[in-house]
């Protein structure tokens, strides 16, 4: 056991508690802001929370890990796409769906195509979220293995459910300005690492050097293009169709601030894949990437190699609070899908606001034990896995979601067979193997958009109603 | 904003530039060619991150102006 990385991570957990209790009463004051914090977070706490929420631990570890197994042009391919993640979502979507006034992507796939749609996103939704709480959950064991010299299977436990239970009390309230902490100790515990390598190497070239004389391949493409292909359209998509990241954008005050907050996670979204790279290189340059069990790892032998034990203990924290900030986010899309979207909308409509949060206390609770349960044997690199949950939300999510933003005639049958055909051609696609790993998205998305539209054009176009209401996302924010 | 000027939108023509430049790096994908050990094609994705974050600032600006001038 760690001793002071672990009474450092101690502390860390129990503020982030603690933060999370001071915003409970706040938090269940009313639904509006428990899901979306009020909808009044300014532009630099949103540019952290943003950023705290994309930056999961497999934007740390996975992309660290995979740069060294894989070589340094994988760890690029991952920044290529998670960097552009969200100017494309500004591009295509956020004021669009800002102005049509929903507050989760379920909500807004009923107003535009109807109930049927709204069931099956929230299907979706649910899958992927939990899912998703796989790699977070696989990443959080490994380190507190580590740091707490205890089974692998114990930390997931543990570490799970302590992350569930500060996210279960205060909602979008704690979670948005733990964040903030969160989000400064991933960029300052980045930069740190960063600068201690490459002064431990004597600059970036030396450095990349002793990369090479250690990892010979570390320079090259070693995967097939369709593998580099198929990570960067998954990735880039990911602020798109991530629930978790587009109800971030609700939190903030006005459109201009959402933009704004989105322009500053953008840069230090940058600035971490930029010291990502330094700290991939100084992984490669141990030469131990054989000699590890899981090549995940390699992070953590990075901070261990260059780091004094309080620094290391911080960083540490800096990991857990990725990992922590990113579950956190997929807890409460997932208890949005359920308790506002299903229960509420269907089940009892005539519920209160108070039951509604409470259900959506016990729907965290349950999916985060899910997760847990299969991250106690992972099915993959974390790398691997995050790629999935991103390649089967575009399948699915994608095409209905922007078409249906930007395009009028498209209906709701057009839609559910885009959702449907596409998830179903990405679980084919992952169970059947037949191409390059991650590169499923680049079949199953075009089937999916090419599905809504010819679906859409063979049946009845929406009613002038809905047509008026596409015409109103585009319309100039004073307007409405 | 009206319909048949959706293809003006700061959004979609940023898109296009956005599309444009992974396709120059997806097609061209130059892995034979090396700088400093690593290959082109990677120094190429790399790049593309301050290409990223200079669309969204051009994005965040032209909207704000264009707002100004509704005004």
């Amino acid at each position: 056991m760690q001793v002071l990385e672990t009474v450092i991570l101690a502390i860390y957990l129990i503020g982030m508690t603690i933060i999370g209790i001071y915003f409970t009463k706040r938090a269940h004051s009313s639904e509006d802001h428990y899901w979306t914090a009020g909808r009044s977070i300014n532009s630099y706490v949103g540019a952290f929370a943003l950023f705290a929420a994309l930056a999961s631990s497999s934007s740390l570890m996975g992309a660290v890990g995979s740069g060294v197994a894989l070589g340094i042009p994988f760890l690029f391919a991952y920044g290529f796409g998670a960097v552009a993640i969200l100017p494309f979502t500004m591009f295509l979507v956020s004021g669009q769906i800002r102005r049509s006034g929903v507050a989760t992507l379920p909500e807004f796939f009923k107003q535009r195509f109807g109930n049927s749609v709204q069931v099956v996103s929230v299907f979706i939704v649910v899958v992927g979220m939990t899912f998703y709480m796989v790699p977070q959950m696989t990443a959080s064991g490994l380190i507190g293995s580590y740091v707490l010299g205890i089974e692998y299977k114990t930390a997931v436990i543990v570490l799970g459910l302590g992350c569930t239970l500060y996210a279960a009390l205060g909602g979008m309230w704690a979670i948005t300005y733990t964040d903030l902490i969160q989000g400064a100790l991933i960029l300052i515990g980045m930069f740190v690492l960063a600068a201690l390598v490459l002064f431990e190497h004597g600059g970036l070239s030396a450095l990349v050097q002793d990369a090479l004389a250690a990892a010979p391949h570390f320079g090259d493409v070693t995967q097939p293009w369709l593998s580099y292909f198929g990570l960067f359209l998954a990735f880039l998509w990911f602020g798109i169709v991530s629930p978790s990241a587009v109800m971030r954008n609700f939190a903030s005050r006005d459109a201009r601030t959402a933009r704004r907050s989105a322009m500053w996670a953008c840069l230090l979204y940058l600035l971490v894949f930029v010291f990502g790279f330094v700290v991939a290189a100084g992984g490669a340059s141990l030469g131990i990437l054989d000699t590890l069990e899981n090549r995940d790892m390699i992070f953590v032998s990075v901070i261990e190699h260059y780091m004094s034990p309080v620094l290391a203990g911080i960083m540490f924290a800096g990991l857990l609070a990725a990992i922590m900030s990113s579950a956190d986010a997929m807890l409460l899309a997932i208890s949005a899908g359920v308790a506002r979207d299903i229960y509420k909308e269907y089940i009892n409509k005539e519920a209160s606001e108070k039951t509604v949060t409470r259900i959506g206390f016990v729907v965290m609770i349950v999916a985060s034990i899910i997760g847990i349960l299969i991250a106690i044997n992972p099915p993959q690199l974390i790398a691997i896995m995050v790629g999935w949950v991103g390649g089967f939300l575009l399948s699915s999510f994608g095409f209905p979601l922007v078409l249906g933003i930007w395009w009028k005639r498209a209906n709701k049958q057009g839609a559910l067979a885009g959702m449907l055909g596409g998830a179903i051609m990405f679980l084919i696609l992952v169970i059947t193997e037949p191409f390059a790993l991650v590169s499923e998205p680049i079949i199953a998305a075009p089937v999916s958009l090419l599905l809504t539209i010819v679906v859409s054009l063979a049946t009845s176009p929406p009613s002038e109603e809905i047509q008026s209401r596409v015409e109103s996302y585009h319309r100039d924010q004073k307007a409405v | 904003m009206k319909s048949n000027s959706r293809i003006k939108d700061p959004g979609i023509i940023l898109t296009i530039v956005l599309v444009f430049v992974s396709l120059f790096v997806l097609i061209w994908w130059p892995t034979d060619i090396y700088l400093m050990g690593i290959s082109l094609a990677g120094w190429l994705m790399f790049s593309t991150y301050i290409i990223w974050f200079l669309l969204a600032a051009i994005y965040v600006l032209w909207i704000e102006k264009k707002d100004e001038n509704n005004e």
